[in-house]
């Protein structure tokens, strides 16, 4: 028996830069099962309807990575998304280009600030010269080394975690979630001799600029994760630099704070964070905030109990955790 | 229902009107709110990048504080409730809860992972009910638009998190109907304000709340509304400095969550604190239908 169709409008993102003065979105309304995938019905709107529609896709089975695009907002993969969901959500299926790339026609982009990232944290491993390895072992590695790349191996690099990701949106200069776990992949790799180098050499405006709103961990089709290793990398940097740059100097800085009085005293973290001299430039808003909420200025008492914060802190604060 | 209430920093300093809130509406909705003065700080989100175990055995602490005395444990911030809930799922790896009972035990602190960490909008959506809050609207805010602004942590990983849909939550939107506004959908709503960066790189932390805000305005808002008293900084104090990145005006008044069921429930702006915002909210109430009936 045939499985009923519903009727799915779909609103498609068209522009041709250089033709079309703006963008302007197309309405194709299909019958349609509600499993069929967004890829389908799209190659069936190019196929019998608009032969112009330009798309990206290849295997159609969530293996290339090809096809990443918005659906209604979310950066996803178009050959697993189905329609019935989306209609049911939104009662239309909105497609468009994926976000943070320039777009060369409808809901092609050209992926080229994805993949200068990429190749900018170097994504091959540098063998140490000094210890090579026996001929025919270059690749050996014990099974509790492998686990330690966790998810990241399965990257497809569809880049639906590069047009998910806010910061990216708000500064061009950060690399991104997916290279950023790749990063971590070769940071973690114990044939890897530049660990150090790696991980200094991502700090500034990079590493720090993640906001952890785990965006990318949400639009992975392959679950690598990459907000959580890139937490990870965080640890690892100031393992092995400390705090000297402002991302690390705000999170050591809240750690230490944390344990004064069990609270956040907020005027001092800025101080751990800034520096002295960096408050001098936070003066105007503060000023401007503390005569709504003078509390920002207050103390906070210490809590009940803060030897056990401090006791805490004594057993597991004191091992720096150095990448292996 | 009685909870263990655990407020946050934010909202015991600079936040101070979102605990007001809070309390008049907890108050109002017979939830007895017990207080815990051990409760520490969560290490929102930044003890975490520094040490992890640290910051999972910290708030392994704060969760057994509330064990101890047979408790849930009620959240009102997104980040809190994102790294206690954090604690719970990182606590089941047994290395990690090796090396995190191996500090608490000689505390003679005992974590059981028994005490449930609930957001004070599952409280109302899910313990107290829609229903129950609807009865106890005075002064529905028919009228005014409000696009909801989840923050982070409240949704993702949602896996972790156990939240409804982390892509496309409701709970909020439901409560801001129940109430009388009219939720806005806006694309910004699951999205970030911008605050984990805001000394690290003051000028793009304010973009990305600036961006959220104006995407809010374009769908029509008269207001925003949020769970988390960080992303209530970013959005409200700091609106300013957002307006200036995205080169606009905003106006854009930002609510606590129970504020606006406050404001619903019949809670005077004083009892809510709004004179605390730095952008006033004056101009959204003023949507509110003045006719609506009672």
């Amino acid at each position: 028996m045939a499985a009923e169709t519903i009727s799915a409008p779909f609103d498609i993102y068209r522009f041709r830069p250089g033709i079309d003065t703006k963008p302007r979105y197309q309405r194709y309304t299909l019958d349609l099962t509600p499993h069929t995938p967004v890829l389908t019905a799209l190659l069936k709107i190019r196929a019998e309807v608009d032969p112009s529609l330009s798309l990206r896709y290849s295997c159609r089975s969530a293996i290339c990575g090809s096809c990443a695009m918005q659906i209604n907002s979310k950066s996803r993969l178009a050959c697993e998304t189905h329609i019935g969901p989306e209609v049911e959500r939104h009662g239309r299926i909105v497609v468009e280009p994926m976000r943070n790339q320039p777009v060369v026609r409808d809901l092609v982009v050209n992926q080229s600030p994805f993949w200068r990232e990429y190749d900018k944290i170097e994504p091959h491993l540098k063998l140490d010269p000094r210890h090579p390895m026996p001929e025919g072992k270059a690749t050996a590695m014990t099974p509790a080394q492998v686990d330690r790349f966790k998810e990241t191996p399965r990257c497809i690099a569809c880049a639906a975690c590069y047009s998910a990701c806010p910061a990216v949106e708000a500064d061009p200069g950060f690399p991104g979630p997916m290279a950023l776990a790749k990063l971590y992949r070769f940071v973690v790799d114990p044939r890897d001799s530049a660990t150090q180098e790696r991980l200094t050499r991502i700090q500034p405006n990079g590493l720090w600029l993640c906001l952890r709103c785990h965006l990318c961990t949400e639009a992975c089709p392959k679950d690598v994760r990459p907000s959580e290793r890139i937490r990870d990398l965080k640890e690892m940097a100031v393992s092995v630099q400390g705090a000297t740059e402002l991302g690390s100097r705000h999170a050591v800085g809240f750690k230490e704070n944390l344990k004064g009085a069990g609270q956040l005293n907020e005027m001092k973290l800025v101080r751990q964070t800034m520096g002295l001299t960096g408050m001098i430039g936070q003066i105007p808003q503060g000023i401007k905030v503390w005569r709504k909420k003078p509390e920002i200025m207050k103390r906070p008492r210490p809590i009940e109990g803060l030897d056990e914060v401090e006791k805490i802190y004594e057993a597991l604060d004191t091992s720096s955790k150095e990448p292996e | 229902m009685k909870i263990a209430y655990y407020p946050g920093c934010v909202a015991q300093a600079s936040g101070k009107e979102l605990d007001m809130a809070t309390r008049w509406v907890c108050r109002n909705l017979g939830i007895e709110l017990v207080e815990f003065p051990n409760f520490s700080c969560c290490g929102s989100g930044f003890v975490d990048e520094a040490n992890e175990v640290l910051n999972i055995a910290i708030n392994a602490r704060n969760l057994a504080i509330a064990e101890r005395a047979g408790l849930d444990v009620l959240t009102i911030c997104s980040t809190c409730q994102g790294m206690l809930t954090l604690a719970k799922v990182r606590m089941k790896d047994p290395v990690v809860r090796a090396r995190v009972d191996g500090a608490l035990r000689p505390l003679g602190i005992e974590y059981k992972g028994t005490a449930d960490v609930k957001h004070l909008l599952r409280v109302l959506t899910e313990d107290i009910g829609l229903a129950t809050v609807k009865s106890k609207v005075r002064r529905p805010l028919s009228g005014m638009k409000v696009g909801a602004f989840y923050g982070c942590h409240l949704l993702r990983p949602a896996d972790e998190m156990q939240s409804e849909s982390a892509e496309e939550p409701h709970a909020f939107e439901d409560l801001l109907s129940t109430v009388g506004a009219t939720p806005v959908d806006y694309r910004g709503r699951v999205m970030c304000c911008g605050f984990p960066i805001q000394f690290v790189k003051p000028s793009t932390a304010s973009g990305i709340a600036g961006r959220q805000i104006l995407d809010a305005k374009a769908h029509g808002a008269d207001a925003m509304a949020t769970p988390c008293p960080l992303c209530h900084l970013s959005l409200d104090a700091y609106q300013n400095k957002a307006a200036k990145e995205v080169h606009a005006s905003l106006d854009m008044p930002i609510f606590h969550l129970p504020q606006v069921v406050g404001l619903a429930m019949g809670a005077s702006p004083e009892e809510l604190g709004l004179s605390r915002h730095l952008v006033p909210t004056d101009a959204a109430i003023a949507k509110v239908h003045p006719s609506a009936p009672a």
